[in-house]
């Protein structure tokens, strides 16, 4: 029955544009097959950034987060990147009166910072989302996931780290990865992302430069969910009055190590 | 289907120019948002150059639907996801009751989504014994209050912040507050309780990039992203023209619809779904359907004066610089469009004799098409409709709207092209003119069929010596 509605509606559609109905049409030139000159000229601009060009990007950076609430944060090293984590989780309360506790991702940056020891001298425990082993069986897959999801929403702080930053839109970019789940960004209510220096782009014409046709980014594109998140959450739909953290984090920084 | 009540257009236009809060609202919000998006444009590094490119970029994707959409299917479900085509608004609903059925569903989040709207979504779900429940606030204010929305964006712009500390009393049992901040933390809890025990999330599509095989989803409170992440199931639906080839040229659609739709460089969140969650992933839905609807629109496709109106992303940028909408507010326009675009499709999609109201009651000014993000010439299918008002259309199954209207321009047509009969005329209406009311020189009221021109607006008489007059006794005078 699917693919009968499938082939009426593309009868329909073919008919209306005045193609012959019931032939599949092949339009190779809508889509791209190398790079235009402009997407070249946007990838060497990337990969020839000098250390005065990052530097100007940070500050940029900073400024497009100012207005919409992103906390964008400067640190030298990994060091003060873990102080400055730890002083967010002293400092803030939780909002939903649960006991502290810290949900991260299990990715390579965030491992470095070495939260763990700590945090547990806070007695703030801290909840790593490892990779679901997709052989371990259908009933592990399921506890596990569920163990995961409870502990992301017990947690009243999600700590990522953003494949890219743009800007001059303030926009982190997260793709989706095993270990590395989307709600650690979005239930808890505040949202902490660390990134490097490097990992900043001027805008989306270079993001979208980077992840159609340089050779690192390409093969996993933009993954099967990709999000962009420009500060916290919020609404102006009660007498266009804004109003900040609606249903995702309350609160977003981020952490830029310059080393 | 859902509820279409454009027939009511006149009575509720009345009642909207009559409520002076929803009068004071719009103001507000069309002094904020029409100028913002027009500096907004301004501050492109393209300029706003940048809505003509776009109107190439979407005239371009219309063109080629088929191999679009095809290709889009094609990646979607390679990578495990479902692709469903409704031809009529019910295949769609059958569709997602039928999914909801099949996985056990009893609670439904809601991300915003007009075509939901269109397709008339909630009450089918509520008949079959689903519990559904809209997300976004302002939506979620509008579903408490068993209203419809009043605006693409803004949709519960047309209530006072007195109003919704009422209706949360009543429906959230909270202590009464009129603090935006603390009426949305209320909302923002009772909707988390929602989102954890939902089976299934719903939503729209903004635009999808064929390419890469993604749709995607814009807001700015983060209730899409939830509805679609923590639930099992994840179902979009998405009007069939909401699509463009390449990433590059969907960056560009971004960038206008945040500009066009809030006046924003980025909206806070914007998702890329190609897929359900992967083996490995720990959230993420089981299941991902994506509902493409025709629902009349491949009629809008195949007809050349129209098709430009599938270019639109429902941005909403044209209702809020709408000198009508900003008077009569979204519900005169008894469907899930409001304002100039819904003036356009609402006729092409509910049928233009029912709509007939809409297309007539715009002013033609243009200042839709400077503001739409897309740049489409509304102002010329408001006239295309009219025409095929006046004149009927068998395309359309448009009869004329008034035969008598015709028959007094065809005989006017006669008329002034005999000048001494017209000349004539215009003596005696020149002299009968007197008979009527006047004040301050102007005409107050004219007698039936045409009383209509001076309801709300006085008339200037007609000279007593008319310009050919004139022109004859100077020439008279000159030849002295």
């Amino acid at each position: 029955m699917d693919s009968l509605d499938q082939a009426n509606f593309f009868r329909r559609i073919r008919t209306a544009l005045g193609h012959a109905p019931d032939v599949s049409r092949t339009a190779t030139h809508l889509f791209s097959q190398v790079p235009s000159a402009e997407d070249l000229q946007l990838l060497g601009r990337v990969h020839q950034r000098s250390a005065a060009d990052r530097e100007a990007l940070l500050e940029r950076l900073i400024e497009a987060g100012k207005p919409i609430n992103l906390r964008v944060i400067p640190v030298p090293d990994m060091d003060a990147a873990r102080t400055a984590v730890l002083g967010v989780v002293d400092e803030k309360h939780p909002e939903w009166g649960e006991p502290k506790s810290v949900a991260a991702w299990r990715h390579p940056l965030i491992d470095r910072l070495g939260l763990e020891k700590p945090l547990a001298l806070l007695q703030v425990p801290l909840r790593i989302t490892d990779p679901i082993d997709p052989e371990a069986g259908r009933d592990r897959d399921q506890a596990e996931r569920k163990r995961q999801r409870a502990d992301i929403i017990a947690s009243f702080i999600g700590v990522t780290a953003a494949d890219f930053c743009m800007a001059d839109t303030a926009t982190l970019v997260l793709r989706n990865r095993p270990g590395q789940p989307r709600s650690v960004a979005l239930v808890p209510s505040i949202h902490i992302a660390v990134i490097t220096l490097d990992q900043i782009l001027t805008d989306m014409k270079e993001l979208f430069a980077l992840l159609r046709w340089d050779e690192r980014f390409r093969p996993e594109g933009l993954s099967n969910y990709m999000s962009f998140i420009s500060g916290p959450s919020k609404t102006a739909d009660i007498e266009a009055t804004m109003v900040h953290g609606a249903h995702g984090p309350r609160e977003v920084y981020l952490f830029v190590i310059a080393g | 289907m859902s509820d279409i009540s454009t027939e009511k257009y006149v009575e509720e236009a009345r009642r909207g120019i009559a409520d002076p809060v929803l009068r004071r609202s719009l103001a507000s919000l069309q002094d904020r948002f029409g100028r913002g998006t027009a500096e907004a444009y301004r501050k492109l590094p393209e300029g706003p150059d940048l809505r003509l490119k776009a109107h190439e970029i979407r005239e371009k994707a219309i063109a080629n639907l088929d191999v679009l959409l095809e290709t889009l299917t094609a990646k979607i479900r390679q990578n495990g996801g479902h692709v469903f085509f409704a031809a009529t608004a019910k295949d769609a609903v059958d569709y997602c009751v039928e999914v909801a059925r099949r996985n056990q569903v009893r609670l439904i989040v809601k991300g915003k989504s007009m075509v939901t709207e269109e397709i008339g979504l909630n009450p089918a779900l509520e008949a079959a014994g689903v519990e559904v429940v809209e997300t976004d606030l302002g939506e979620y204010i509008i579903q408490l209050a068993g209203e419809k929305p009043s605006h693409i964006i803004a949709p519960a712009i047309h209530k006072t912040r007195n109003e919704i500390a009422d209706l949360f009393v009543r429906k959230l049992g909270i202590r009464r507050t009129t603090d935006p901040p603390e009426l949305t933390q209320a909302a923002r809890k009772a909707l988390r309780q929602k989102f954890l025990a939902a089976d299934m999330g719903t939503s729209g599509v903004n635009m999808a990039c064929a390419e890469t095989g993604h749709i995607t989803t814009v807001s700015n409170e983060g209730n899409i992203r939830m509805a679609t992440t923590l639930p099992r199931v994840h179902l979009a639906f998405m009007g069939m023209e909401r699509i463009v080839a390449r990433l590059d040229e969907y960056e560009i659609i971004l960038r206008l619809l945040c500009r066009g739709a809030a006046a924003q460089t980025m909206g806070t969140y914007a998702s890329y779904v190609g897929g359900p969650r992967r083996p490995g992933d720990s959230d993420g839905p089981d299941e991902f359907h994506l509902v493409v609807i025709d629902n009349g629109r491949s009629r809008i496709l195949a007809d050349p004066q129209f098709r430009e109106m599938l270019c639109c992303i429902r941005c909403a940028a044209c209702l809020n610089v709408c000198p009508v909408y900003g008077k009569i507010g979204g519900h005169s326009y008894g469907f899930a469009y409001s304002g100039p675009v819904g003036a356009v499709v609402t006729p092409l999609l509910t049928g233009v004799n029912r709509a007939k109201d809409l297309c007539c009651g715009e002013t033609l000014c243009g200042a839709c098409m400077d503001a739409c993000s897309m740049n489409i010439d509304l102002p010329r299918m408001l006239l295309a409709l009219r025409e095929k008002l006046a004149y009927g259309d068998a395309n359309w199954q448009v009869e004329p709207a008034s035969r008598a209207e015709g028959l007094a321009y065809r005989g006017w047509s006669w008329l002034i092209r005999n000048r001494r009969l017209y000349e004539f005329c215009l003596k005696l209406a020149a002299a009968g003119q007197k008979l009527l009311p006047q004040e301050k020189g102007l005409i107050r009221r004219l007698p039936p069929p045409v009383q209509g021109w001076t309801q709300s607006r006085d008339l200037h008489p007609l000279a007593q010596e008319t310009f050919m007059e004139r022109w004859r006794n100077k020439k008279v005078k000159s030849n002295e």
